[in-house]
């Protein structure tokens, strides 16, 4: 499958001013080799600068120990799931992994195909609750949008879902997606949709 | 957009029927629910052929029934 590139627009912190990036539909060996060789020693001097600082691991960034060779391994070739990237200034800003199969929880849409992210990451350096200015700001938010795209084109009116993360529970309530509270079934993190209603409103602003 | 390319699909008046069906309850198109279904397919097939067993269990009892995938 041929990937495809479209061209986003990324803020540089730094500099205030707009960088250039590409969304690519799929995690291919450069991201990975990326989120091996950069990321991972970017992690690993942030996790060890929160121990040396005592910080409970409580507080840690909660996907430290995602292994995405692992993730993207256990799917390679199932229509199922498809990944997304964004790569910018030479190299992978974010990732994220979604899963075709699972159906909304929300009344609205109980039982209704959606797209469920599975995973989404930004690049340590991309993360400001990582205690420093973040390099870039929009990737995060070019990978939910591309899931809601996603969701449109697949037919599931812009229909996604996910498991967040504590520490990123504020922000996917921001934008306006349901919270259907703590999931007993899924290490109690919170679930959010977003209606198809609200998506339609999300691809408008974005 | 990933492209596709079309193909004719011939359809007994009952799978017709649960197509529809099937269409109206997920509120997605007809070529939506078979993608859906061929996800799901391929999916379960690879998980089978690694030696998973597909269970149903009942929320309510508990009760659990494997689907035999051929």
């Amino acid at each position: 499958m041929t990937t495809e590139i479209s061209v986003i627009h990324l803020l540089d912190v730094a500099t205030g001013e707009g960088v250039e990036g590409e969304l690519r539909d799929a995690i291919e060996q450069a991201q990975l080799n990326d989120w091996q060789r950069e990321w991972q020693p970017a992690l690993l001097a942030v996790l060890q600068d929160l121990a040396r600082r005592g910080v409970p691991i409580g507080q840690w960034p909660q996907s430290w120990h995602w292994d995405w060779g692992k993730k993207t391994a256990r799917v390679q070739g199932l229509l199922a799931f498809r990944g997304f990237s964004v790569v910018a200034q030479g190299v992978t800003q974010g990732l994220a992994q979604i899963d075709l199969t699972k159906a909304g929880r929300e009344p609205s849409q109980a039982g209704k195909p959606l797209v469920y992210l599975d995973y989404i990451e930004v690049a340590p350096w991309n993360r400001p609750e990582l205690g420093r200015p973040p390099r870039l700001r929009g990737v995060g938010s070019a990978l939910l949008t591309a899931a809601v795209a996603l969701s449109d084109e697949e037919g599931f009116k812009g229909r996604i879902g996910l498991h967040s993360l504590p520490q990123a529970d504020a922000f996917y309530a921001r934008i306006g997606m349901t919270d259907l509270g703590q999931d007993a079934a899924y290490q109690n993190l919170r679930y959010f949709e977003m209606t198809a209603a609200r998506a339609q409103a999300f691809l408008g602003q974005e | 957009m990933t492209a596709k390319r079309t193909m004719t699909l011939n359809l007994t008046d009952a799978e017709m029927r649960a197509l529809d069906d099937l269409s109206v309850r997920k509120d997605i198109t007809k070529t939506a629910v078979l993608r859906q279904a061929l996800r799901l397919y391929q999916t379960i097939e690879a998980r089978v052929e690694k030696g998973d067993k597909l269970l149903f269990e009942n929320d309510a009892t508990k009760e659990k029934a494997e689907l035999m995938f051929l």
